[in-house]
Protein backbone atom coordinates (compact mmCIF):
# COMPACT_ATOMS: atom_id res chain seq x y z
CA UNK A 1 0.00 0.00 0.00
CA UNK A 2 1.49 3.61 -0.77
CA UNK A 3 2.08 5.82 2.12
CA UNK A 4 0.83 9.51 1.81
CA UNK A 5 3.41 11.45 3.78
CA UNK A 6 2.36 15.17 4.00
CA UNK A 7 4.62 17.95 5.69
CA UNK A 8 2.85 19.55 8.21
CA UNK A 9 4.92 22.09 10.47
CA UNK A 10 8.52 21.11 9.51
CA UNK A 11 7.65 17.55 10.59
CA UNK A 12 6.59 14.95 7.95
CA UNK A 13 3.46 12.98 9.23
CA UNK A 14 2.79 9.63 7.58
CA UNK A 15 -1.34 9.19 6.70
CA UNK A 16 -2.84 6.33 9.16
CA UNK A 17 -3.23 3.03 7.86
CA UNK A 18 -7.00 2.02 7.52
CA UNK A 19 -8.09 -0.89 9.10
CA UNK A 20 -8.27 -3.71 6.79
CA UNK A 21 -11.28 -5.17 8.39
CA UNK A 22 -13.26 -2.17 7.91
CA UNK A 23 -14.65 -1.53 4.99
CA UNK A 24 -18.52 -3.00 4.92
CA UNK A 25 -20.06 0.20 5.59
CA UNK A 26 -19.71 2.85 2.94
CA UNK A 27 -20.68 5.24 5.36
CA UNK A 28 -17.20 5.14 7.55
CA UNK A 29 -13.41 3.21 7.80
CA UNK A 30 -11.44 3.19 10.30
CA UNK A 31 -7.97 4.25 10.73
CA UNK A 32 -4.71 3.35 13.29
CA UNK A 33 -2.17 6.09 14.04
CA UNK A 34 0.63 3.82 15.29
CA UNK A 35 2.40 5.36 18.31
CA UNK A 36 5.52 7.91 17.78
CA UNK A 37 7.49 6.40 20.72
CA UNK A 38 7.14 3.01 22.55
CA UNK A 39 5.60 5.47 25.78
CA UNK A 40 2.53 6.60 23.53
CA UNK A 41 -0.76 4.14 22.72
CA UNK A 42 -2.04 4.00 18.99
CA UNK A 43 -5.01 6.04 18.25
CA UNK A 44 -7.96 4.88 16.78
CA UNK A 45 -9.94 7.11 14.11
CA UNK A 46 -12.78 6.88 12.19
CA UNK A 47 -13.66 8.65 8.86
CA UNK A 48 -17.12 9.35 8.47
CA UNK A 49 -19.17 10.43 5.62
CA UNK A 50 -21.30 13.54 5.44
CA UNK A 51 -24.43 11.91 6.34
CA UNK A 52 -22.79 9.55 9.44
CA UNK A 53 -21.53 12.81 10.56
CA UNK A 54 -24.84 14.45 10.80
CA UNK A 55 -26.53 11.10 12.40
CA UNK A 56 -23.48 11.10 15.01
CA UNK A 57 -24.01 15.57 15.73
CA UNK A 58 -27.24 14.42 17.14
CA UNK A 59 -27.01 11.52 18.21
CA UNK A 60 -24.15 13.00 20.56
CA UNK A 61 -26.70 15.37 22.14
CA UNK A 62 -28.97 12.26 22.81
CA UNK A 63 -29.18 11.19 26.78
CA UNK A 64 -29.77 7.80 26.41
CA UNK A 65 -26.20 7.94 24.30
CA UNK A 66 -24.28 9.69 26.95
CA UNK A 67 -25.69 7.24 29.46
CA UNK A 68 -24.30 4.60 27.41
CA UNK A 69 -20.91 6.16 27.21
CA UNK A 70 -20.87 7.20 30.74
CA UNK A 71 -21.54 3.32 31.62
CA UNK A 72 -18.66 1.82 29.83
CA UNK A 73 -20.99 0.17 27.19
CA UNK A 74 -20.10 2.08 24.02
CA UNK A 75 -16.26 2.93 23.67
CA UNK A 76 -15.16 6.39 24.35
CA UNK A 77 -15.84 8.53 21.61
CA UNK A 78 -15.19 12.01 20.68
CA UNK A 79 -15.54 14.49 16.93
CA UNK A 80 -11.79 15.86 16.39
CA UNK A 81 -11.32 19.20 14.97
CA UNK A 82 -10.34 19.22 11.52
CA UNK A 83 -6.91 21.24 12.36
CA UNK A 84 -6.34 17.70 14.41
CA UNK A 85 -3.26 16.73 12.17
CA UNK A 86 -4.08 13.30 11.90
CA UNK A 87 -7.27 13.49 11.22
CA UNK A 88 -6.84 16.13 8.21
CA UNK A 89 -4.50 13.17 7.15
CA UNK A 90 -7.37 10.92 6.86
CA UNK A 91 -9.58 13.28 5.84
CA UNK A 92 -7.65 13.22 2.18
CA UNK A 93 -10.05 10.18 1.84
CA UNK A 94 -13.21 12.29 1.23
CA UNK A 95 -14.77 12.02 4.83
CA UNK A 96 -16.77 15.09 5.69
CA UNK A 97 -15.36 13.97 9.68
CA UNK A 98 -13.08 12.37 11.88
CA UNK A 99 -13.81 10.52 15.20
CA UNK A 100 -11.23 9.85 17.97
CA UNK A 101 -12.13 5.83 20.20
CA UNK A 102 -10.26 4.54 22.97
CA UNK A 103 -8.10 2.02 21.68
CA UNK A 104 -9.09 -1.29 23.30
CA UNK A 105 -6.42 -3.04 24.93
CA UNK A 106 -6.51 -5.60 22.27
CA UNK A 107 -8.88 -6.75 19.57
CA UNK A 108 -10.80 -9.96 19.93
CA UNK A 109 -13.19 -12.59 17.54
CA UNK A 110 -16.23 -13.92 18.79
CA UNK A 111 -14.74 -17.46 17.88
CA UNK A 112 -12.23 -16.52 21.03
CA UNK A 113 -15.14 -16.35 24.08
CA UNK A 114 -15.92 -18.59 26.26
CA UNK A 115 -19.98 -19.27 26.35
CA UNK A 116 -20.75 -16.20 28.92
CA UNK A 117 -18.62 -13.86 27.14
CA UNK A 118 -20.41 -14.36 24.32
CA UNK A 119 -24.16 -14.38 26.19
CA UNK A 120 -22.50 -10.66 27.76
CA UNK A 121 -21.64 -9.66 24.79
CA UNK A 122 -25.51 -10.53 23.49
CA UNK A 123 -26.93 -8.98 26.25
CA UNK A 124 -25.15 -5.74 25.50
CA UNK A 125 -26.26 -5.41 21.90
CA UNK A 126 -29.71 -6.57 22.83
CA UNK A 127 -29.63 -3.49 25.88
CA UNK A 128 -28.06 -0.93 23.54
CA UNK A 129 -31.13 -1.95 20.62
CA UNK A 130 -33.63 -1.23 23.29
CA UNK A 131 -32.58 1.88 24.79
CA UNK A 132 -31.83 3.08 21.10
CA UNK A 133 -35.59 1.76 20.03
CA UNK A 134 -36.97 3.72 23.52
CA UNK A 135 -35.37 6.73 22.30
CA UNK A 136 -36.13 6.72 18.42
CA UNK A 137 -33.22 5.29 17.32
CA UNK A 138 -31.73 2.10 16.48
CA UNK A 139 -28.49 -0.16 14.89
CA UNK A 140 -28.38 -1.00 11.84
CA UNK A 141 -26.72 -4.33 12.52
CA UNK A 142 -26.07 -6.72 14.68
CA UNK A 143 -22.54 -7.68 14.10
CA UNK A 144 -20.21 -9.88 17.29
CA UNK A 145 -17.26 -7.85 15.71
CA UNK A 146 -19.04 -4.32 17.12
CA UNK A 147 -18.49 -5.72 20.94
CA UNK A 148 -14.83 -5.50 21.99
CA UNK A 149 -13.27 -6.28 25.18
CA UNK A 150 -11.84 -3.69 27.96
CA UNK A 151 -10.69 -6.38 30.30
CA UNK A 152 -13.34 -8.76 31.55
CA UNK A 153 -16.32 -6.11 30.03
CA UNK A 154 -17.37 -5.83 27.05
CA UNK A 155 -18.21 -2.87 24.93
CA UNK A 156 -19.85 -1.96 21.73
CA UNK A 157 -16.79 0.01 19.33
CA UNK A 158 -18.98 0.70 16.03
CA UNK A 159 -20.43 4.29 16.98
CA UNK A 160 -21.96 4.75 13.48
CA UNK A 161 -24.50 1.51 14.07
CA UNK A 162 -26.50 4.00 15.78
CA UNK A 163 -29.33 5.18 13.14
CA UNK A 164 -32.62 7.70 13.72
CA UNK A 165 -35.65 4.81 13.60
CA UNK A 166 -38.05 5.34 11.11
CA UNK A 167 -41.69 4.91 12.19
CA UNK A 168 -42.48 0.96 10.70
CA UNK A 169 -38.69 -0.12 10.14
CA UNK A 170 -38.28 -3.74 10.98
CA UNK A 171 -34.94 -4.48 13.47
CA UNK A 172 -32.97 -4.73 10.68
CA UNK A 173 -30.42 -6.62 12.35
CA UNK A 174 -32.99 -9.12 14.10
CA UNK A 175 -31.00 -12.10 11.44
CA UNK A 176 -27.32 -11.42 11.98
CA UNK A 177 -28.07 -11.27 15.68
CA UNK A 178 -29.50 -14.85 15.78
CA UNK A 179 -26.70 -16.14 13.03
CA UNK A 180 -23.81 -14.35 15.15
CA UNK A 181 -25.09 -14.68 18.91
CA UNK A 182 -27.43 -16.65 19.30
CA UNK A 183 -27.31 -19.72 17.30
CA UNK A 184 -24.06 -20.43 18.87
CA UNK A 185 -25.24 -19.94 22.22
CA UNK A 186 -28.15 -22.01 21.77
CA UNK A 187 -25.87 -24.98 20.06
CA UNK A 188 -23.50 -25.06 23.42
CA UNK A 189 -26.62 -24.62 25.77
CA UNK A 190 -28.78 -26.98 24.49
CA UNK A 191 -26.58 -29.48 22.52
CA UNK A 192 -23.20 -29.06 24.26
CA UNK A 193 -21.56 -28.30 20.97
CA UNK A 194 -18.46 -26.78 20.75
CA UNK A 195 -19.58 -23.47 19.04
CA UNK A 196 -16.40 -21.82 18.52
CA UNK A 197 -15.09 -23.77 15.63
CA UNK A 198 -18.19 -23.18 13.84
CA UNK A 199 -17.63 -19.38 14.30
CA UNK A 200 -13.93 -19.69 13.30
CA UNK A 201 -15.77 -20.79 9.71
CA UNK A 202 -18.88 -19.44 9.73
CA UNK A 203 -17.18 -15.65 10.33
CA UNK A 204 -20.50 -13.94 9.19
CA UNK A 205 -22.34 -15.90 11.63
CA UNK A 206 -24.61 -19.95 11.22
CA UNK A 207 -27.27 -18.87 8.77
CA UNK A 208 -30.65 -20.25 10.00
CA UNK A 209 -30.55 -23.13 7.16
CA UNK A 210 -27.43 -24.41 8.77
CA UNK A 211 -28.39 -23.97 12.06
CA UNK A 212 -31.58 -25.83 11.85
CA UNK A 213 -29.54 -29.51 10.57
CA UNK A 214 -28.22 -29.35 13.98
CA UNK A 215 -31.92 -29.39 15.82
CA UNK A 216 -33.54 -32.64 14.53
CA UNK A 217 -36.42 -34.60 16.23
CA UNK A 218 -37.64 -33.53 19.56
CA UNK A 219 -34.45 -30.84 19.49
CA UNK A 220 -36.38 -28.38 18.10
CA UNK A 221 -38.65 -27.85 20.36
CA UNK A 222 -36.39 -26.67 23.15
CA UNK A 223 -36.16 -22.88 24.13
CA UNK A 224 -36.04 -20.80 21.33
CA UNK A 225 -35.25 -22.80 18.49
CA UNK A 226 -38.69 -23.16 16.69
CA UNK A 227 -38.96 -19.19 16.70
CA UNK A 228 -35.34 -18.28 15.68
CA UNK A 229 -34.25 -21.00 14.11
CA UNK A 230 -36.86 -23.58 12.57
CA UNK A 231 -39.35 -21.08 11.66
CA UNK A 232 -36.68 -18.58 9.71
CA UNK A 233 -34.79 -21.69 8.21
CA UNK A 234 -38.62 -22.55 6.84
CA UNK A 235 -38.97 -19.24 5.21
CA UNK A 236 -35.46 -18.85 4.07
CA UNK A 237 -35.97 -22.66 2.06
CA UNK A 238 -39.21 -21.40 1.08
CA UNK A 239 -37.81 -18.04 -0.41
CA UNK A 240 -35.23 -20.33 -2.33
CA UNK A 241 -37.63 -22.58 -3.75
CA UNK A 242 -39.72 -19.34 -5.12
CA UNK A 243 -36.73 -17.83 -6.67
CA UNK A 244 -34.90 -21.01 -8.59
CA UNK A 245 -38.37 -21.40 -10.20
CA UNK A 246 -39.14 -17.21 -10.44
CA UNK A 247 -36.58 -16.05 -12.88
CA UNK A 248 -38.10 -12.46 -13.18
CA UNK A 249 -37.63 -9.97 -10.32
CA UNK A 250 -40.42 -8.74 -8.65
CA UNK A 251 -41.18 -5.86 -5.79
CA UNK A 252 -41.00 -6.85 -2.88
CA UNK A 253 -43.31 -5.13 -0.36
CA UNK A 254 -41.63 -4.31 2.75
CA UNK A 255 -44.35 -4.60 5.95
CA UNK A 256 -44.14 -1.89 8.33
CA UNK A 257 -43.94 -2.71 11.96
CA UNK A 258 -44.80 -0.88 14.99
CA UNK A 259 -42.50 -0.13 18.13
CA UNK A 260 -44.09 -2.56 20.40
CA UNK A 261 -43.29 -5.04 17.26
CA UNK A 262 -39.86 -4.53 17.42
CA UNK A 263 -39.14 -3.73 21.26
CA UNK A 264 -41.00 -6.79 22.00
CA UNK A 265 -38.89 -8.84 19.88
CA UNK A 266 -35.77 -7.51 21.51
CA UNK A 267 -37.02 -7.69 25.05
CA UNK A 268 -38.21 -11.23 23.93
CA UNK A 269 -34.54 -12.23 23.10
CA UNK A 270 -32.74 -10.35 26.20
CA UNK A 271 -35.23 -13.05 27.91
CA UNK A 272 -34.53 -15.91 26.41
CA UNK A 273 -30.23 -15.35 26.27
CA UNK A 274 -30.38 -14.25 29.75
CA UNK A 275 -32.19 -17.61 30.65
CA UNK A 276 -29.76 -19.91 28.31
CA UNK A 277 -26.78 -21.81 30.51
CA UNK A 278 -24.06 -24.25 30.30
CA UNK A 279 -22.95 -26.76 33.30
CA UNK A 280 -18.95 -26.33 33.31
CA UNK A 281 -18.19 -30.04 34.05
CA UNK A 282 -14.93 -31.19 35.26
CA UNK A 283 -11.98 -31.15 32.35
CA UNK A 284 -9.00 -31.52 32.34
CA UNK A 285 -7.54 -27.62 33.64
CA UNK A 286 -11.26 -26.50 35.08
CA UNK A 287 -9.91 -27.77 38.44
CA UNK A 288 -6.17 -27.02 37.71
CA UNK A 289 -6.29 -24.85 40.92
CA UNK A 290 -6.83 -27.55 42.96
CA UNK A 291 -5.95 -31.02 41.02
CA UNK A 292 -2.14 -29.23 40.10
CA UNK A 293 0.38 -31.46 40.97
CA UNK A 294 3.01 -29.12 42.95
CA UNK A 295 3.48 -28.93 46.82
CA UNK A 296 2.45 -26.35 48.30
CA UNK A 297 6.53 -24.83 49.01
CA UNK A 298 7.31 -25.47 45.33
CA UNK A 299 4.26 -24.01 44.27
CA UNK A 300 4.81 -20.97 46.52
CA UNK A 301 8.71 -20.59 44.56
CA UNK A 302 6.75 -21.03 41.46
CA UNK A 303 5.05 -17.94 41.99
CA UNK A 304 7.64 -16.05 43.56
CA UNK A 305 9.41 -16.84 40.25
CA UNK A 306 7.54 -15.20 38.17
CA UNK A 307 6.34 -12.45 40.41
CA UNK A 308 10.05 -11.26 40.59
CA UNK A 309 10.42 -11.12 37.04
CA UNK A 310 6.79 -9.54 36.03
CA UNK A 311 7.21 -6.80 38.71
CA UNK A 312 11.20 -5.94 38.04
CA UNK A 313 10.05 -3.94 34.93
CA UNK A 314 6.85 -2.25 34.10
CA UNK A 315 4.97 -4.25 31.34
CA UNK A 316 2.09 -3.43 29.16
CA UNK A 317 0.56 -6.72 27.94
CA UNK A 318 1.42 -10.02 29.49
CA UNK A 319 0.27 -12.86 27.61
CA UNK A 320 -0.60 -15.93 30.16
CA UNK A 321 -0.71 -18.83 26.89
CA UNK A 322 -2.10 -22.37 29.11
CA UNK A 323 -3.28 -19.88 31.64
CA UNK A 324 -5.48 -22.69 32.79
CA UNK A 325 -8.01 -21.02 35.49
CA UNK A 326 -5.49 -18.06 35.43
CA UNK A 327 -4.07 -18.56 39.02
CA UNK A 328 -0.44 -16.78 37.40
CA UNK A 329 -3.00 -14.14 35.19
CA UNK A 330 -4.06 -13.00 38.97
CA UNK A 331 -0.45 -13.05 40.12
CA UNK A 332 1.23 -10.79 37.59
CA UNK A 333 -2.15 -9.00 37.05
CA UNK A 334 -0.83 -5.51 39.49
CA UNK A 335 2.20 -5.59 37.14
CA UNK A 336 0.57 -4.51 33.64
CA UNK A 337 -2.20 -2.73 31.76
CA UNK A 338 -3.56 -5.79 30.60
CA UNK A 339 -3.07 -9.79 31.02
CA UNK A 340 -4.17 -11.60 27.62
CA UNK A 341 -5.07 -15.21 28.96
CA UNK A 342 -5.12 -17.78 26.81
CA UNK A 343 -6.18 -21.59 27.48
CA UNK A 344 -7.64 -24.16 24.66
CA UNK A 345 -10.01 -26.09 27.64
CA UNK A 346 -13.43 -23.66 26.92
CA UNK A 347 -14.07 -24.66 30.55
CA UNK A 348 -11.35 -23.24 31.90
CA UNK A 349 -11.84 -19.94 30.20
CA UNK A 350 -15.24 -20.34 31.06
CA UNK A 351 -14.33 -19.87 34.83
CA UNK A 352 -11.81 -17.17 34.85
CA UNK A 353 -14.21 -15.17 33.03
CA UNK A 354 -17.59 -15.65 35.70
CA UNK A 355 -14.58 -14.89 38.33
CA UNK A 356 -12.89 -11.91 36.54
CA UNK A 357 -16.33 -10.43 35.64
CA UNK A 358 -17.25 -9.98 39.30
CA UNK A 359 -13.65 -8.23 40.04
CA UNK A 360 -14.75 -4.53 39.45
CA UNK A 361 -11.37 -3.15 37.84
CA UNK A 362 -10.26 -6.30 36.21
CA UNK A 363 -7.49 -6.00 34.05
CA UNK A 364 -7.56 -9.64 32.19
CA UNK A 365 -9.12 -11.16 29.04
CA UNK A 366 -9.74 -14.75 28.96
CA UNK A 367 -9.79 -16.55 25.60
CA UNK A 368 -10.67 -19.52 24.56
CA UNK A 369 -7.80 -20.87 21.95
CA UNK A 370 -6.31 -24.12 20.99
CA UNK A 371 -2.12 -22.84 21.05
CA UNK A 372 -1.33 -25.42 18.10
CA UNK A 373 -3.72 -24.04 15.95
CA UNK A 374 -3.93 -20.26 17.23
CA UNK A 375 -6.68 -17.69 15.12
CA UNK A 376 -5.45 -17.03 11.31
CA UNK A 377 -5.79 -14.12 9.37
CA UNK A 378 -9.28 -14.48 7.59
CA UNK A 379 -12.29 -13.23 5.66
CA UNK A 380 -11.38 -11.06 2.58
CA UNK A 381 -7.89 -10.75 1.79
CA UNK A 382 -6.86 -13.21 4.72
CA UNK A 383 -6.43 -10.06 6.59
CA UNK A 384 -9.90 -9.33 7.65
CA UNK A 385 -9.53 -10.81 10.53
CA UNK A 386 -6.25 -10.81 11.91
CA UNK A 387 -4.20 -13.54 13.17
CA UNK A 388 -3.97 -13.95 16.77
CA UNK A 389 -0.28 -13.47 17.06
CA UNK A 390 -0.41 -10.17 14.44
CA UNK A 391 -2.35 -7.78 16.55
CA UNK A 392 -0.78 -6.90 19.19
CA UNK A 393 2.95 -7.99 20.36
CA UNK A 394 3.48 -8.60 23.94
CA UNK A 395 6.11 -7.57 26.80
CA UNK A 396 6.22 -10.63 28.72
CA UNK A 397 4.78 -13.98 27.83
CA UNK A 398 4.08 -17.15 30.44
CA UNK A 399 4.55 -20.61 29.09
CA UNK A 400 4.07 -22.29 32.26
CA UNK A 401 3.94 -26.11 32.26
CA UNK A 402 2.90 -25.93 28.77
CA UNK A 403 5.33 -26.94 26.61
CA UNK A 404 5.07 -30.69 27.38
CA UNK A 405 1.99 -30.64 25.86
CA UNK A 406 2.98 -28.87 22.87
CA UNK A 407 5.91 -31.39 22.21
CA UNK A 408 3.74 -34.60 23.02
CA UNK A 409 -0.03 -33.93 22.64
CA UNK A 410 0.13 -31.63 19.23
CA UNK A 411 3.66 -33.19 18.06
CA UNK A 412 5.12 -29.88 17.60
CA UNK A 413 9.00 -30.09 18.27
CA UNK A 414 10.19 -27.81 20.98
CA UNK A 415 12.29 -26.13 18.48
CA UNK A 416 9.31 -24.99 16.20
CA UNK A 417 7.85 -23.87 19.22
CA UNK A 418 10.86 -21.47 20.33
CA UNK A 419 10.79 -20.37 17.15
CA UNK A 420 6.98 -19.18 17.41
CA UNK A 421 7.82 -17.35 21.07
CA UNK A 422 10.97 -15.91 19.78
CA UNK A 423 8.49 -13.96 17.12
CA UNK A 424 6.89 -12.30 19.78
CA UNK A 425 9.91 -10.78 20.49
CA UNK A 426 9.13 -10.85 24.16
CA UNK A 427 10.70 -11.75 27.53
CA UNK A 428 9.62 -15.51 28.43
CA UNK A 429 9.23 -17.05 31.01
CA UNK A 430 8.84 -20.63 30.25
CA UNK A 431 8.29 -24.02 32.52
CA UNK A 432 9.98 -26.92 31.66
CA UNK A 433 8.50 -30.20 32.56
CA UNK A 434 10.84 -32.88 32.75
CA UNK A 435 10.54 -36.72 31.71
CA UNK A 436 10.73 -37.46 35.33
CA UNK A 437 7.65 -35.38 36.36
CA UNK A 438 4.42 -38.04 36.61
CA UNK A 439 2.51 -35.54 34.65
CA UNK A 440 4.86 -35.81 31.54
CA UNK A 441 4.92 -39.84 32.41
CA UNK A 442 1.02 -40.26 31.98
CA UNK A 443 1.32 -38.29 28.43
CA UNK A 444 3.76 -40.87 27.75
CA UNK A 445 2.02 -44.04 29.31
CA UNK A 446 0.04 -45.31 26.38
CA UNK A 447 2.19 -43.56 23.57
CA UNK A 448 4.12 -45.61 21.14
CA UNK A 449 6.66 -42.57 20.24
CA UNK A 450 8.54 -41.77 23.54
CA UNK A 451 10.02 -38.44 22.32
CA UNK A 452 13.30 -39.12 22.72
CA UNK A 453 14.73 -35.45 21.67
CA UNK A 454 12.36 -34.03 24.70
CA UNK A 455 15.20 -33.86 27.63
CA UNK A 456 16.09 -30.40 29.69
CA UNK A 457 19.56 -30.56 27.98
CA UNK A 458 18.33 -30.61 24.30
CA UNK A 459 15.95 -27.65 25.34
CA UNK A 460 18.39 -25.54 26.99
CA UNK A 461 20.56 -26.00 23.32
CA UNK A 462 17.98 -24.97 21.82
CA UNK A 463 16.73 -21.86 23.37
CA UNK A 464 20.41 -20.71 23.92
CA UNK A 465 19.98 -20.55 20.13
CA UNK A 466 17.30 -17.61 20.17
CA UNK A 467 17.17 -16.11 23.93
CA UNK A 468 19.66 -15.51 26.51
CA UNK A 469 19.02 -16.90 29.17
CA UNK A 470 18.43 -14.10 32.43
CA UNK A 471 17.84 -16.67 35.23
CA UNK A 472 16.56 -20.26 36.29
CA UNK A 473 15.46 -22.27 39.19
CA UNK A 474 14.82 -25.87 39.51
CA UNK A 475 11.63 -26.77 41.27
CA UNK A 476 9.80 -29.83 42.50
CA UNK A 477 13.12 -31.50 43.00
CA UNK A 478 14.72 -30.93 39.68
CA UNK A 479 11.80 -32.67 38.08
CA UNK A 480 10.99 -29.04 36.65
CA UNK A 481 13.11 -26.09 35.33
CA UNK A 482 11.65 -22.83 35.52
CA UNK A 483 13.82 -19.89 32.93
CA UNK A 484 13.29 -16.24 32.61
CA UNK A 485 14.35 -16.25 28.80
CA UNK A 486 14.96 -12.65 26.82
CA UNK A 487 15.27 -12.90 22.81
CA UNK A 488 18.33 -12.60 21.52
CA UNK B 1 -47.01 -33.53 34.21
CA UNK B 2 -45.06 -29.86 33.82
CA UNK B 3 -42.93 -31.45 31.15
CA UNK B 4 -45.97 -32.50 29.62
CA UNK B 5 -47.96 -29.32 29.84
CA UNK B 6 -45.04 -27.71 28.25
CA UNK B 7 -44.52 -29.68 25.33
CA UNK B 8 -48.67 -29.22 24.71
CA UNK B 9 -47.94 -25.24 24.73
CA UNK B 10 -44.94 -25.38 22.53
CA UNK B 11 -47.00 -27.44 20.01
CA UNK B 12 -49.83 -25.24 19.98
CA UNK B 13 -46.92 -22.56 19.45
CA UNK B 14 -45.96 -24.31 16.56
CA UNK B 15 -49.54 -24.47 15.00
CA UNK B 16 -50.09 -20.74 15.61
CA UNK B 17 -46.95 -19.92 14.07
CA UNK B 18 -47.94 -22.66 11.04
CA UNK B 19 -51.18 -20.92 10.74
CA UNK B 20 -50.64 -17.54 10.87
CA UNK B 21 -47.28 -17.60 8.53
CA UNK B 22 -49.79 -19.76 5.98
CA UNK B 23 -52.11 -16.63 6.26
CA UNK B 24 -49.06 -14.10 5.58
CA UNK B 25 -46.77 -16.22 2.97
CA UNK B 26 -49.35 -15.51 -0.22
CA UNK B 27 -49.92 -12.22 0.07
CA UNK B 28 -45.89 -11.78 0.06
CA UNK B 29 -44.04 -10.78 -3.73
CA UNK B 30 -40.58 -11.30 -3.84
CA UNK B 31 -37.96 -9.64 -5.98
CA UNK B 32 -34.09 -10.67 -6.31
CA UNK B 33 -34.25 -12.52 -2.97
CA UNK B 34 -31.20 -12.54 -0.46
CA UNK B 35 -31.20 -15.15 2.17
CA UNK B 36 -31.65 -12.15 4.62
CA UNK B 37 -34.68 -11.07 2.67
CA UNK B 38 -36.70 -13.68 4.74
CA UNK B 39 -36.17 -11.87 8.46
CA UNK B 40 -38.90 -9.22 6.99
CA UNK B 41 -41.43 -12.01 7.26
CA UNK B 42 -39.82 -13.74 10.61
CA UNK B 43 -40.05 -10.25 12.42
CA UNK B 44 -43.47 -9.26 11.23
CA UNK B 45 -44.92 -12.31 12.60
CA UNK B 46 -42.65 -12.98 15.60
CA UNK B 47 -43.15 -9.17 16.37
CA UNK B 48 -46.87 -9.70 16.65
CA UNK B 49 -46.57 -12.46 19.13
CA UNK B 50 -43.87 -10.58 21.06
CA UNK B 51 -46.03 -7.15 20.82
CA UNK B 52 -48.92 -8.67 22.76
CA UNK B 53 -46.16 -9.66 25.73
CA UNK B 54 -44.73 -6.42 25.58
CA UNK B 55 -47.92 -4.40 25.37
CA UNK B 56 -49.51 -6.47 28.11
CA UNK B 57 -46.40 -6.10 30.46
CA UNK B 58 -46.56 -2.31 29.82
CA UNK B 59 -49.66 -2.24 31.48
CA UNK B 60 -49.19 -4.42 34.02
CA UNK B 61 -46.31 -2.53 34.57
CA UNK B 62 -48.24 0.63 35.03
CA UNK B 63 -50.60 -0.82 37.15
CA UNK B 64 -47.70 -2.67 39.63
CA UNK B 65 -46.31 1.07 39.69
CA UNK B 66 -49.83 2.80 40.50
CA UNK B 67 -50.21 0.15 43.07
CA UNK B 68 -46.24 0.37 45.05
CA UNK B 69 -45.98 4.10 43.57
CA UNK B 70 -42.86 3.53 42.65
CA UNK B 71 -42.15 5.99 39.70
CA UNK B 72 -40.63 4.49 35.91
CA UNK B 73 -37.11 5.59 36.36
CA UNK B 74 -36.43 4.21 39.74
CA UNK B 75 -37.90 0.72 37.54
CA UNK B 76 -35.33 2.04 34.80
CA UNK B 77 -32.65 2.70 37.15
CA UNK B 78 -33.15 -0.91 38.08
CA UNK B 79 -33.25 -2.55 34.63
CA UNK B 80 -29.78 -0.50 33.64
CA UNK B 81 -28.40 -1.63 37.13
CA UNK B 82 -29.12 -5.14 36.25
CA UNK B 83 -27.19 -4.74 32.60
CA UNK B 84 -23.89 -3.45 34.27
CA UNK B 85 -23.86 -6.49 36.68
CA UNK B 86 -24.51 -8.65 33.71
Amino acid sequence: MRKIKIKIMNRVKTKPEANAGSFRDPANRVYEVAPESSGEKARILRGLSEDALTIYQQLSGEAFFQKALAAGHVVQTELLEADDENASLVMIDGWAGVLEHEAVPFVTYPYEWSFSMLKDAALLQLHLIEKSLENGWTLKDATTYNIQWIGPRPVFIDVPSFQPWKEGEPWVGYRQFCSMFLTPLLLRAHLDIDHLPILRSYIDGIPPTEAAKYFTGSKRFKKGVLSHIIFPAKVENSIARRERDDAPARQRITRKQSKAMVLGLVQSLSRLVRKLSIEIKHTDWSQYYKTHSYEEADFSAKKAFVTKHASTTKQEHIWDIGCNTGTFSKVSSKYCSQVISVDGDHNAVEQLYLAEKMNAGSNILPLVMNLSNISPGQGWGGSERQAFDQRRKPDLVFCLALIHHVRMSANIPNAFFLKWLHSLQAGVILEFVNREDEMVMKLLTNKKEQYEDYSLDQFIKEAEQLFTIKDRESLKDGKREIFYLTPR
Amino acid sequence: MNKRKGLTAKLLLTIQICLVSNLFFPSIAFAYVDPGSGSVIVTTILGLIAAIGYTFRKYFYKVKRMITGKKAEEDQDEEDQDQDNE
